[in-house]
């Protein structure tokens, strides 16, 4: 925890980062410049399994407002000093609020926490960088608007524009969150306000309504990059639908992911089921009961088998735990819902009603986050292993029984070569599904740091020879994920980070993009 | 019904947020941030039960500065000193804290 180095950016002398200090404090004020290394600590605590010092920052930032950041821009340009944005800074097991590379300065955006508008006849907000999930949904209640968002898991802490611009996922059926996010403005290296989208026109009333305004739509580019700053995001909500109606599915067998993908894709694609639909794996649903590890597992090694199955049914919990909704009237979700029973009768499945889930912490948070009601229910997680250590390993998967299976099978082989536990489930789901698993070790274990890894290297490299991507990775991988999708998309990305970025100043590394 | 109630809320929402002048938000004292962040893990089995304990205040503001294990570190951006001072002092005295 003491740093008795001091941490400046690469290649940037003592009295140039003590001038440059200086210039942002003038800016922001005194109080918004941290440098003490005690200060520093939050932005410090990582849950990836590289030394905090890989990723420990010179200073940080904490600039109110657009005109301000165009300011401190000026600045690291003007000393070429490296500046990593975050927003609510709560991308966990992804990278925390630590820089993408050691000596960088983290801009943190967290004061910016304006809703600036709610349109409740065309349901969409816009919202600053700092904004929490939890801020959002006590506006919408406070101002009697029944209107719904969709939230990550850890939401009463994070909040919309983090999350959206590292393509984060929710639970309702605005789930696929960048899909459902409408106009950006962005603050470019060279101080420039770039509005996308309909927001580039004096006047316009559209911005958040029309995604795509005239020629290419930029929005995309300032997503899991490097290219700008974003300063203000909207987001489509959802009207709450007169009857919300969430289940659990359960099913005995590890294999039967085969059945549960096959029959739900239709539903999905159909939208009969409308929302992200989760397949949770035993031991993602078991911490969050709660069941501890300790009472299945002695020694080293991942948990066997014959544990998972005891854990199943000493604690009624699936070997796959399907959650989704239906969401509409009375008279739709009726209808829906024989479509559901008989889906569940064909399959082998045990239905679990909202009103049979009384009393079930894993069930009950899973239900909230369908409708987008902030909690942390998930953070249950960490009880399994202790100890902090997180990193998500989170291919994509088409929609398809076989392949889930085949992604699955892969993951938990690996995981157990290093005495880990296959923590995974299946989410989002409309033609894809983002497999996504919990490296769960102990941080204050070296040798469980060291092992995690090289469990993630492997499971990277692995599932890459099979054509399998990441659909997001965290800051100590960022180059090797890059990698795997090949020179010509690098190539181009650093066309585009020279263009708009030629001092290299915006989180260089993030996502394997630097000058 | 349902395009009802929205067309009601918007008439509504015109005046509310009405363009300039939108403020940031900032916590309104200890409990608020213990109803808001707090109780979501350690009300709710999550992190251990914290209320009551006579933690002292200084060792609750360092773990939440610092983060311990799991328990994601906060900073000064999302919880103010003073506001941090303040829950620290509830939570070590054992008050009462508002749940939802
Ligand atoms: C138990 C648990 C469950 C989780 N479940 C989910 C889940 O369901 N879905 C999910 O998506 N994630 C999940 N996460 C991961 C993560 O916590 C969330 O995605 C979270 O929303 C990200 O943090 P944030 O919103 O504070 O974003 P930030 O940390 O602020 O930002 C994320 C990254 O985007 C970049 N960035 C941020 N703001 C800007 C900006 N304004 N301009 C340019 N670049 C910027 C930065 O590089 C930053 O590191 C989970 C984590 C935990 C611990």
């Amino acid at each position: 925890m003491k740093e008795q180095r001091k941490v400046l950016p690469k290649g940037i002398g003592a009295a140039d980062f003590d001038k440059a200090v200086r210039e942002l404090r003038a800016i922001v004020g005194d109080e918004y410049v941290l440098i003490d290394d005690e200060k520093l600590a939050p932005y410090r605590k990582i849950m990836m399994p590289v030394p905090d010092e890989q990723h420990a920052l010179s200073a940080s930032v904490m600039p109110d407002g657009v005109e301000e950041i165009q300011r401190v821009m000026k600045v690291a340009n003007k000393y070429r000093i490296p500046v990593y944005p975050v927003s609510t800074g709560k991308n966990l097991g992804y990278g925390s609020a630590a820089p993408v590379q050691r000596g960088q300065i983290v801009m943190d955006l967290r004061r910016m926490n304006r809703i600036i508008e709610v349109d409740a006849e065309l349901c969409t907000a816009l919202v600053e960088p700092g904004v929490t999930y939890q801020q959002l949904y006590d506006y919408l209640q406070e101002h009697k608007l029944p209107l719904w968002f969709s939230c990550p898991a850890p939401s009463a802490i994070a909040g919309p524009v983090g999350n959206m611009v590292d393509r984060g996922v929710g639970y309702t059926p605005y789930g696929e969150h960048f899909l459902f996010s409408c106009g950006m403005e962005v603050v470019l290296a060279d101080g420039q306000v770039l509005r996308t989208g309909m927001g580039a026109m004096e006047n316009s009333n559209t911005w958040q309504v029309f995604k795509w305004g005239y020629g290419p739509t930029l929005d995309g580019i300032f997503t899991q990059s490097n290219f700008g700053v974003v300063t203000k995001m909207g987001m489509w909500l959802m009207p709450a639908p007169p009857d919300f109606r969430p289940f659990c599915i359960q099913y005995p067998n590890e294999t039967d992911i085969t059945k549960i993908v096959e029959a739900l894709r239709p539903l999905r694609i159909a939208m009969v089921i409308p929302n992200a639909v989760v397949i949770a794996h035993t031991l993602w649903e078991a911490p969050c009961k709660p069941v501890k590890r300790a009472d299945y597992v002695t020694g080293p090694g991942a948990i066997s088998d014959e544990a998972v199955k005891k854990i199943q049914a000493d604690h009624d919990i699936g070997a796959w735990n399907v959650y989704a909704g239906l969401y509409g009237t009375k008279e739709t979700n009726d209808a829906n819902w024989k479509i559901i029973e008989a889906v569940a009768a064909g399959t082998g499945g045990k239905i679990i009603t909202q009103e049979a889930s009384k009393g079930s912490k894993a069930l009950e948070y899973r239900f909230d986050l369908m409708k987008g009601k902030p909690n942390l229910g998930e953070f249950g997680l960490y009880n399994w292993r202790g100890g902090g250590g997180s990193i998500w390993f989170a291919p994509v998967s088409q929609a398809k029984g076989s392949e889930t299976l085949k992604q699955m099978r892969m993951a938990k082989t690996i995981l157990a070569k290093y005495g880990f536990d296959y923590v995974g489930e299946f989410i989002v789901g409309w033609r894809d599904m983002h497999h996504v698993i919990d490296l769960l070790y102990d941080r204050s274990n070296p040798e469980q740091m060291e092992k995690a890894y090289a469990c993630y290297d492997e499971l990277l490299h692995t599932f890459a020879k099979e054509g399998y991507g990441m659909y997001r990775a965290n800051t100590a991988f960022a180059e090797k994920v890059a990698a795997t999708y090949g020179p010509v998309k690098r190539d181009v990305e650093k066309r585009l980070k020279k263009a708009l970025d030629p001092n290299n100043i915006i989180a260089p590394g993030r996502c394997g993009i630097s000058l | 019904m349902w395009s009802r109630r929205v067309i009601g809320i918007a008439a509504a929402c015109a005046a509310l947020c009405g363009s300039g002048g939108v403020e940031a938000a900032a916590w309104r004292d200890g409990a608020h941030v213990y109803e808001k962040v707090c109780r979501y893990c350690h009300e709710a089995g999550v992190g251990p039960v914290i209320r009551g304990r006579n933690l002292p205040v200084e060792y609750v503001q360092r773990v939440v500065r610092f983060g311990n294990r799991a328990m994601p570190a906060f900073r000064p951006s999302e919880i103010d000193d003073a506001s941090l001072a303040d829950v620290a002092r509830l939570i070590s005295s054992g008050t009462p804290l508002a749940k939802e």
